[in-house]
């Protein structure tokens, strides 16, 4: 079973290369933006299975983001990061078709154990 | 609870004041209006007692000279209608006797007496025949002035009496008829007036002397107990002194009462108003007297009754003025305290609340550095991995300093979630808790560590406690961070203990759950600021100082209160009283959680 292609959108700029390096080297396909505009251009432009998005970001937040993406790509999964460790927040994003969330700093195996659920439901899904 | 020291001496003030105020505010004008009453009461009583009084004397006087009037008119009519050879016959004038005692036995005798003084016609129980009254005063006064009513004398007959003597002149022969009064009679006109127990009425002349017996001390002719200079006008009322020889003279030494008098050998038996009014004729002073006592005793009764219920009045307002005022303050304290108290949560409450709000924003702040710190650790251990040519003592260094990364990312990260718990309003749904069971489950998480510090934990919770209506998790933290606390409290002991109870306290309708411990105590100074975020007794490192302000803020959202005794050396004990009616909830977020130990309580109302 390939990898799933993987979309990271969070403005944190070290943090989100440094998880493209990190899951690249597991082989997965990674792409990192900085901003919620940027991710849906990207998701436009091409399919990823799983999209692991910031909540807290300048101009359109993670939640804005979350509800565009879904129209467009209703099959992609989305797996929300959080800094605020607000579950509240976190769960808005479930309401609104998130996969799970995950409040940083994370640990690297608990981000891909997520990913690994979420690709299987989606494949599930199609 | 301790009163307020800032309002100790107030409180003081303000007792005085208010007793100031309403004793000021009620007594003032009681006594204003019982002393008028009792003045207006008094002077009415005087003046109506006093008009009594001359009602009395009047009365008396009118009698008495009515009486001596008609018997003078009676006399005088016998002198000018009859002649001098008429009453000169013994058998007439018997007959004019027998006539004018008709109506009244008012004359003693009756008799003609020449300018010689001697009688020359007499009718009467007495030998008057020989008796020669031409040196007499009444033969003298009659004499000069033609008509005269003498004072009581004893004469010949040796008997108290007194005679109405006129002088008849016609032609060259000139007489008196003497006719002397029945002294009883007169006696009796006014001695049957009887005024109470001490009352009494007399005739005096101008010397004093009684004209008619007192009913008290005398008889007639005895010389009155009176100062007689001071019975001035026609009529008057006084007060006076009613006295008697001093107790040292022996009353048989006889001296006259006008000597005592006159040298101050009298003594004082009592007070006694006094009418008095001079009849025209004779000179003689009616007097109507009695005891001061007995005249106003009802009147002083009353007064004194008056004066003993405006005094009673008063200090019944003194009392109830005190115990007013006392349970007052009480109240006011208790108040105080209690504000006092409302104001500490709320300073509390407000700390914690921007503390809660900045610690979030730095928990957001510094969780995303953190997370490029971990990422970073991840990378720099992936290269590591890669390189097969690091020296092992290098790799294991590398791996160590990686692992101490990690641990001290975690920790802040710990920290940071402590931080943003403190902020966050607790969950959504509430539901129906039994507090035994969560205090069971937590004393069961924390069972071993207890035990590896020396620490026996003990558990008495009463049996069938009522329900909460709570957040369980929430709950669960709570004595998670108490017993906890109280664990770590035993650092540096051999041995100790943890005594856990709940019961139901049915004045307030709430639980009340104790966590006491035998660990180090907080020190008197600390207590205050034991619920203080990031104050903490451990040392560096070994907590955070979150745990029990966390712990305030749940259960003050809880609807409940958390409090704490201690005492250093000896230990500490938390008490946290629950509302059995569940918690307030206005307008409340989030999801619904994982399932709780209870099922779920029905939907809060939203404010």
């Amino acid at each position: 079973m390939r990898k799933p292609r993987l979309l990271i959108v969070d403005d944190e700029i070290p943090f989100a290369r440094n998880l493209v390096w990190l899951l690249s080297r597991r082989d997965y396909e990674v792409e990192a933006v900085y901003d919620g505009a940027s991710a849906l251009r990207s998701i436009e432009e091409q399919e990823f299975d799983v999209v692991i998005l910031d909540l807290k970001m300048p101009g359109m937040d993670g939640i804005a983001t979350l509800k565009e993406l879904k129209k467009k790509r209703p099959d992609t999964e989305v797996i929300i990061l959080t800094g605020y460790a607000s579950v509240d927040s976190a769960l808005d994003g479930l309401k609104l078709g998130a996969y799970d969330y995950a409040t940083k700093p994370l640990q690297l195996s608990d981000l891909e154990e997520k990913i690994t659920q979420a690709y299987e439901r989606k494949r599930l899904l199609e | 609870m301790h009163e307020p020291d800032l309002h100790r001496r107030s409180y003081t003030k303000l007792f005085r004041r208010f007793i100031l105020v309403s004793v000021t505010c009620s007594v003032l004008p009681l006594l204003l209006v019982g002393w008028v009453s009792y003045l207006y009461y008094s002077q009415f009583s005087m003046s109506r007692v006093g008009a009594y009084f001359q009602r009395q004397v009047e009365y008396n006087r009118r009698i008495v000279e009515s009486f001596l009037e008609e018997r003078t008119a009676d006399v005088k009519l016998v002198a000018f209608t009859h002649s001098f050879g008429f009453l000169t016959d013994q058998s007439n004038l018997r007959e004019v006797f027998h006539v004018l005692n008709r109506e009244g036995a008012y004359f003693t005798d009756l008799g003609v007496i020449g300018t010689t003084g001697r009688y020359i016609s007499y009718i009467g129980p007495y030998d008057l025949m020989d008796k020669d009254y031409s040196v007499t005063p009444w033969f003298k006064e009659v004499m000069a002035k033609g008509v005269y009513i003498s004072d009581m004398f004893m004469g010949y007959r040796k008997t108290p009496h007194f005679i109405i003597a006129v002088l008849v002149s016609k032609g060259e022969t000139t007489w008196i008829l003497r006719a002397t009064i029945y002294t009883e009679f007169l006696s009796s006109l006014i001695e049957t007036t009887r005024l109470g127990k001490t009352g009494e009425v007399f005739l005096v002349n101008r010397e004093g002397v009684y004209q008619t017996s007192p009913r008290f001390n005398g008889k007639i002719m005895d010389t009155a107990a009176l100062v007689m200079d001071s019975f001035t006008g026609e009529s008057g009322l006084r007060i006076i002194d009613s006295v008697k020889p001093a107790e040292s003279l022996a009353p048989e030494k006889g001296i006259p009462i006008a000597d005592l008098i006159k040298y101050g050998l009298m003594q004082t038996k009592s007070e006694q108003i006094v009418a008095y009014s001079w009849l025209r004729r004779p000179d003689w002073l009616l007097v109507v007297k009695q005891d001061f006592s007995e005249v106003f005793g009802d009147i002083n009764h009353v007064n004194t009754a008056i004066l003993v219920l405006l005094h009673a009045s008063i200090l019944a307002i003194l009392v109830v003025s005190v115990l007013t005022a006392r349970y007052m303050i009480k109240v006011i304290k208790k108040r105080d305290i209690e504000a006092e108290g409302l104001n500490r949560q709320l300073i509390q409450a407000s700390k914690l609340a921007t503390i809660g709000e900045l610690a979030a924003g730095v928990a957001h702040e510094i969780n995303n550095p953190l997370a490029v710190i971990l990422t970073t650790s991840q990378v720099v251990r992936d290269l590591s991995e890669d390189e097969k040519d690091l020296h092992v003592e290098f790799k294991d260094q590398l791996d160590q300093s990686l692992s101490q990364i990690d641990a001290q990312v975690q920790r802040c990260s710990h920290i940071t979630q402590n931080l943003l718990r403190l902020a966050r309003r607790i969950g959504a749904e509430s539901r129906f808790v039994d507090l035994n069971v969560a205090l069971k489950h937590v004393v069961g998480l924390l069972e071993k560590r207890a035990s590896s510090s020396g620490v026996q934990m003990s558990i008495d919770l009463q049996e069938d406690l009522p329900r909460l209506c709570t957040f369980p998790f929430e709950l669960e933290q709570v004595f998670l961070n108490l017993i906890s606390n109280a664990i770590d409290a035993h650092e540096g002991k051999p041995y100790g203990s943890i005594h856990i109870t709940a019961q139901f306290d049915g004045s307030t309708n709430g639980l009340v759950t104790t966590v006491a411990d035998t660990g180090s105590g907080i020190p008197a100074e600390d207590l205050s600021r034991i619920f203080d975020p990031f104050f903490t007794t451990k040392p560096v490192g070994k907590g955070t100082g979150l745990g029990l302000s966390i712990s305030y803020s749940i259960v003050r959202q809880m609807g409940g209160d958390i409090s704490v005794r201690s005492e250093s050396g000896k230990g500490s004990e938390f008490t946290v009283w629950l509302p059995c009616s569940g918690p307030e909830q206005d307008g409340m977020e989030g999801a619904s959680g994982k399932e709780g130990l209870d099922e779920k309580a029905p939907a809060a109302h939203s404010g």
